[in-house]
């Protein structure tokens, strides 16, 4: 990853050069030839002419897809993809149109998420897929097995052992560090869709920081309700500028992205927009001050396996109608499963109080969640 | 729900995937040749080719053999097989007039320049179904023969070519009774699949995200018109249907060179909505596809000529209404990932109704008079 960062600087200063590129791709090609068979490059040489043979042998050998570039999309398209992700974390929160590539994967399943991930991801790097907060998920593995197989990385299911880490709906259980992405598939683009459907229109609003038609809209749920009944993609402002839609991870996750020392990219096939929010970059949650953001209770229920009462619980109904809850991160459930008293910042030095609920005690009532 | 070893997720992807393949192999019959898609359902391949955005009648035909015949399922192969080929060039812009014309009707005109010709059409004859289809191509005793070629005994030397298919635009718009299309102020065109559409949209990119634009849901956008929802009811001057020569510059000697030709559906019509108040004339909507599809290309007709009126006061002429909707890629991607899993937010949205049930309750045994208990309440989650 570190070499894509240096590389991706480059080309900043480099601007439009398209010499650059072929080289570059170039580069890509022969580090996938050198990385691919390391046992037998320890033969001393190879003729010009058996290297072709021999890497076409080898697509046929393994389960790569022959015939396609390195990371599955063109070069040029992974520096436009990147350029859009510099300019979407120079701008916290404001949504960068791209030309979305069709993927071999249908619309509305990750394709921004996917091609995010392949424009960052290099040889070198470790990746992890999650869906619904799991990586067994099928459409997870499907979207892991395109990364193995075209971009030639380590996969892993452990969240701390992750450069890159693309998920759908969910933010992990344990806290990310400053040397990792977290890039999130998003299905709707703006928040303000909510409450117009026209992109155009709402481009200008959010060019106006208008967020007036929104506020209205919270007002009337709480007239309505009692309360802002908004369950998942709550509308969030970032950096006090811009509107955001946080893609439809739970209430519970939101906080996670208030000044976190790891970088979210939500990257939109479909909708061929990608926005970010840098490390350290407030996120707040629209709210008012009497109908505080309230996340999702889990009261007096813990995970049936590892017995957690500190992280986003889902519900299971089972074939006798009982209901039992259970982790919604598999990964860490698993690994609360072998030590309980596990904390979700222990792989890094100081403690972190500020990834979402239940980092510091649930029951202390200091946490947004327990307000009511 | 124990946690599960991952291996476990990819051999069950590749299980379904086998069972669907499967399917396709059910049956007694000999598996269907890409030849014969292409040659025997060329409808189907050439829906898919304009839906995929690419002319490749072999692979569209593969696309929709593989796909077991599902039309968008084949287009988006298509199309994410094309996102990875190199972008070579831009062709030479050609003339509609050069099309090499097999049918070409002209609804506008009772006779037009170079007459009205039906060509290959199903359209005025019932539509019943030919069970001796059933049998093509076998004996009565069960061994096969050749299909029969209705048109073998046809003497077809006597007639002549017309001299010219004079385009009936053109005809109009030289007496001035048409609107000219406006010019665009630009040199290199809009690729939409290279640069991605904001609003508003010029119209070189209205018209490739039209010509790319689902079948159905054009013409579903287009009917809408018709039936009432827009100001659009079209004549139309010309349906054709031809070979267009497909030319490129040389890169040395730059001169133009065609390299091949491709079969194409074209419709222009002109619209009883009159541009400007001091010089009436009527507004124009054109519509081109890849391949025989007559239904897409009158749709996309009506579409340009609606969209040109650009008012939000009906579906089909907000521009930025159609154009979200009519592509099949991010429609039937969008409507069938509501299949994946989406317990998280299902989580949350119960959160919320039980939340607000809760209140409820607590309010109403507090003030037992005040409701029967059976408000609803919507938690919004679009997700």
């Amino acid at each position: 990853m570190s070499e894509i960062n240096a590389e991706t600087d480059a080309e900043v200063k480099e601007g439009d050069q398209d010499d650059n590129v072929t080289t570059q791709s170039r580069d890509y090609a022969d580090q996938h030839a050198r990385d691919q068979p390391k046992d037998e490059m320890t033969e001393p040489k190879r003729s010009a002419v058996e290297t072709i043979d021999s890497l076409l042998g080898e697509f046929d050998d393994d389960d790569s897809l022959s015939g396609y570039n390195y990371a599955y999309l063109d070069e040029h398209t992974k520096r436009e993809v990147r350029r859009s992700i510099i300019k979407a974390i120079s701008i916290p929160g404001h949504q960068v149109p791209y030309a979305s590539r069709p993927m071999p994967l249908a619309r509305g399943w990750g394709t921004g998420g996917i091609q995010a991930s392949l424009s960052l991801l290099g040889p070198d790097d470790t990746f992890k897929v999650i869906d619904q907060g799991s990586d067994e998920s099928v459409n997870a593995a499907n979207i892991r097995r395109l990364a193995s197989n075209t971009a030639d990385v380590e996969t892993t299911t452990d969240t701390t052992n992750a450069d890159i880490i693309q998920t759908r709906h969910r933010i992990p259980e344990e806290v990310l560090t400053d040397e990792q992405i977290l890039v999130l598939q998003v299905p709707v683009t703006d928040p303000l869709r909510k409450v117009d459907g026209s992109d155009a229109a709402n481009r200008r609003r959010h060019a106006h920081r208008n967020y007036g038609k929104m506020w209205v809209h919270l007002y009337e749920n709480v007239v309505e309700w009692g309360e802002i009944n908004i369950a998942a993609r709550y509308p969030t402002m970032v950096a006090g500028r811009y509107l955001m839609d946080p893609s439809p991870i739970p209430r519970w996750d939101v906080p996670k992205l208030d000044h976190a020392d790891s970088l979210f990219i939500f990257a939109a096939g479909r909708e061929a927009r990608i926005y970010a929010v840098p490390p350290h970059t407030s996120v707040e949650p629209l709210a008012f001050e009497d109908r505080t953001f309230q996340v999702e209770r889990f009261p007096g229920v813990s995970c049936h396996a590892c017995g957690s009462t500190d992280t986003y619980l889902t519900e299971v109904e089972t074939d006798d109608g009982s209901v039992y809850y259970s982790c919604n991160d598999a990964s860490f459930c698993h690994k609360r499963q072998q030590n309980p008293e596990l904390d979700r910042d222990h792989h890094i030095k100081q403690s972190i109080d500020g990834w979402g609920p239940g980092v510091s005690d649930p029951d202390s009532g200091d946490t947004a969640g327990d307000t009511e | 729900m124990g946690y599960v070893a991952v291996k476990a997720g990819e051999e069950l992807i590749e299980r379904a995937a086998d069972l669907f393949e499967k399917q396709r192999l059910n049956g007694d019959t000999e598996p269907v040749s890409v030849d014969q898609l292409e040659e025997q359902l060329g409808r189907t391949v050439a829906q898919v080719m304009s839906e995929g955005g690419v002319y490749a009648p072999r692979l569209a035909a593969l696309a929709v053999k593989q796909a077991q015949g599902d039309t968008v399922e084949a287009a988006f192969l298509l199309r994410a097989y094309r996102s990875t080929l190199e972008r070579w060039d831009e062709t030479v812009p050609v003339d509609p007039n050069e099309m090499f014309a097999i049918r070409r009707v002209s609804p506008a005109y009772k006779d037009v320049p170079g007459g009205q010709i039906l060509g290959p059409t199903k359209d005025y004859t019932q539509r019943l179904l030919d069970f001796a289809l059933t049998n093509e191509g076998k004996t009565q005793s069960g061994g096969t023969k050749e299909p029969m070629d209705p048109t073998a005994e046809w003497d077809v030397t006597t007639e002549e070519a017309p001299e010219s298919l004079a385009n009936v635009m053109s005809v109009l718009r030289s007496e001035g009774l048409v609107h000219e299309p406006d010019s665009p102020e630009i040199t290199d065109p809009t690729d939409t699949t290279r640069e991605s559409l904001t609003h508003p949209a010029d119209r070189d990119a209205i018209l490739q995200e039209l010509a790319r634009g689902e079948t159905g849901a054009m013409t579903a956008l287009g009917y809408s018109a018709l039936r009432g929802y827009g100001q659009v009811h079209p004549t139309l001057a010309e349906v054709r249907i031809g070979r267009l020569p497909v030319m490129i510059e040389h890169p040395y000697t730059e001169e133009t060179a065609t390299i091949t030709d491709i079969e194409v559906s074209e419709s222009e019509a002109i619209v009883p909505v009159y541009a400007k108040r001091d010089d009436p004339q009527f507004a124009f909507g054109y519509g081109l596809t890849f391949g025989r599809n007559e239904r897409k290309t009158i749709a996309m007709t009506i579409l340009d000529a609606s969209i040109q009126l650009d008012s939000d006061a009906e579906p089909a002429e907000n521009p930025e209404f159609v154009l979200d909707i009519i592509d099949g890629m991010d429609s039937f991607g969008f409507i069938e990932h509501l299949k994946l899993p989406h317990y998280v937010t299902f989580q949350s949205i119960l959160d919320r109704i039980r939340g607000i049930r809760q209140r409820t309750a607590d309010s109403d045994s507090t003030h037992a008079t005040q409701s029967d208990g059976t408000t609803t309440t919507e938690v919004e989650c679009d997700e």
